[in-house]
């Protein structure tokens, strides 16, 4: 089995789901590729500790995905299986959205619209100190709704932050419905580059197609700042959680936790 | 005033280069020092503030030490839930400074008017809030502030009333600095621009000792019992609305032990009506002079009585 195994990753958060009876899968599960490859290749943690003060950012502002880098904190080592089983437990430390005091989730979000200006900072502040880290910053297509994003995009444009590699989860739900029925976005691919971003549209499902685009990407030193917007399936990877938004608040139950682990057992 | 809080930034940040300026397209002249100087430490974030207090924190987040200016209707009031997540729950070393608090703006109107800046951020938890009431308040503020390592909000109102002080001073934590002596019937506590209407009623016959309370939170409750347990009453004077403000700092500590009145002046709950000069809307919130010693005989009269201590 290969290192962040997206079927074991999501087996994961079934798991932390089930014991903390919590919401927000479908939401984890459309950014889990997005998720592995970036932990897998393009994090960099010197000496694996992610408290590292040359290490590269990840930004979570979509923040209640957060089983999903929960999943991968776990896997790098850094959060015991303990505590993913305690999860929503009293006195658990892991909250339902990121939350900056969890050593390796770099930002509180989860309130929308702050995790993309802070990373926005940590970009500026490594061109300011002149090192090669880079800010990954995962957005959800709702939270283009924000003014802030625009503020921090123009921003990130105005500072030339080409190490700021933002990350659209676009699965095309936001809490009430469809971000079409809610608020049209548009094309996010024209509104990144119109802002002045090196953008990109791909599967955010198909991992080669995401490791091809940051590598991509990243070798354009071009002083433009980086956009992928990763076209995903909200309640990617269990049938019935596929396309229905009702996964963003729906609790598993025995017969649900049960028949969704099975398909992640089986499935290629 | 001003002129020492652009001093004390150009210092600091030519000795530590981690120290950036952020600002959200305000401060035209203000910093030209800065700008002259330190180019490569400043920040234009443009007019955007809740993006610039996110930046802010990242940036302090890999190890700088940024102070954010904007108009205190701006920063902290427009950007306050970044500053409660972004920067006070990570407990970040970030200043924020808030120019023109109070009725500062007197002609622009309610949006640039900053009555209840301190009501909003004395309830983030972590975060130090400071209002300095001329130039050695501020230069003792400013230090404090480069000291503490965590969030600090710095309200900056009406700076050309003078020195309340005359000499340079140190600040330590929450502390209430006596700038008048008194008979001891009745205390003054004023903050920022006010500490000068406290000091004009007395030099006009009152008799009051007064303090300047530069240090809002912290706010040093020994010291305040102290002065609490000798006087018959206390009497607060703010630029800022009485609700939430340093009056109810003082009367919220001052209530946990005495039976003390505390009397609050300040703000009534109420945007301003019309514009003019500063002085036109002190008198519109009665908070000019002689508005302010009428209240104060006013409620000596009715409600000193030493026994109720």
């Amino acid at each position: 089995m290969s290192e962040f195994n997206s079927r074991q990753l999501r087996r994961t958060v079934l798991e932390m789901a089930y014991a903390g009876s919590t919401v927000h899968i479908g939401c984890a599960f459309s950014l889990i590729e997005i998720l592995a490859v970036l932990y897998r290749n393009h994090l960099r943690y010197p000496g694996n500790d992610p408290q590292a003060v040359e290490r590269d950012y990840l930004v979570l502002s979509k923040g209640h995905g957060v089983m999903g880098q929960y999943a991968c904190l776990h896997e790098k080592g850094w959060l015991p299986k303990s505590e993913l089983d305690n999860y929503f437990g009293d006195g658990s430390r892991l909250k339902g959205l990121s939350d900056g005091h969890v050593v390796g989730c770099e930002v509180t979000s989860g309130s929308l619209g702050h995790g993309l200006s802070v990373g926005v900072g940590m970009a500026l502040a490594a061109k300011l100190a002149k090192t090669d880290q880079h800010c990954y910053a995962i957005v959800g297509d709702g939270e283009m709704n924000e003014g802030t994003m625009w503020e921090a995009m123009l921003f990130a444009t105005h500072w030339s932050l080409d190490n700021l590699v933002v990350i659209v989860d676009e699965n095309g739900f936001q809490a009430m419905g469809k971000t079409s029925e809610v608020m049209k976005l548009g094309s996010l691919q024209d509104k990144f580059s119109a802002f002045g971003f090196d953008t990109v549209s791909i599967d955010g499902h198909d991992e080669r197609a995401i490791e091809s685009a940051l590598a991509q990407l990243k070798a354009n030193k071009n002083g433009m700042p980086k956009a992928i917007v990763a076209r995903t399936v909200k309640g990617k990877g269990v049938s019935f959680m596929e396309h229905q938004n009702i996964w963003h608040y729906t609790r598993l139950t025995e017969a649900s936790f049960g028949a969704a682990m099975a398909e992640l057992e089986c499935a290629q | 005033m001003r002129a020492a809080f652009s001093k004390a930034i150009v210092d600091a940040a030519k000795a530590d280069p981690k120290i950036l300026l952020l600002t959200g397209d305000h401060g035209y002249a203000l910093f030209d020092d800065f700008r002259k100087t330190l180019p490569d430490q400043f920040i234009n974030a443009g007019i955007a503030e809740q993006n610039m207090v996110g930046v802010a924190a990242g940036l302090a987040k890999a190890g700088f030490k940024p102070i954010v200016y904007g108009l205190a209707a701006f920063v902290p009031v427009r950007v306050l839930e970044q500053i409660k997540i972004d920067i006070c729950y990570e407990n970040l070393p970030v200043i924020l400074m808030g120019d023109g608090a109070g009725l500062v703006y007197s002609h622009l109107g309610t949006s640039h008017q900053s009555t209840e800046d301190i009501a909003c951020t004395r309830a983030i938890p972590g975060l130090t809030v400071l209002s300095p009431g001329d130039r050695f308040e501020m230069e003792a503020t400013m230090k404090f502030a480069f000291n503490l390592n965590s969030p600090v909000y710095i309200r900056m109102g009406k700076s050309d009333r003078g020195d309340i002080h005359s000499t340079a001073l140190a600040l330590s934590a929450g502390e209430i600095l006596k700038v008048r002596e008194g008979s001891g019937k009745t205390a003054i506590l004023a903050t920022g621009s006010m500490v000068r209407t406290a000091l004009d009623l007395v030099d006009q016959g009152l008799d009051a000792e007064v303090w300047s309370v530069p240090s809002i939170k912290p706010l040093n409750a020994a010291q305040l019992n102290g002065i609490a347990q000798r006087v018959g009453c206390i009497v607060t004077i703010e630029e800022h609305s009485v609700i939430g403000g340093m009056g109810a700092c003082v009367a919220e500590a001052v209530s946990a032990t005495f039976a003390l009145p505390v009397f609050r002046i300040g703000i009534e709950d109420r945007f301003s009506s019309a514009c003019g000069t500063w002085d036109y809307l002190l008198r519109e919130h009665g908070l000019d002079l002689s508005s302010v010693l009428g209240k104060i005989q006013a409620f000596i009269e009715t409600n000193h009585n030493p026994d109720m201590r």
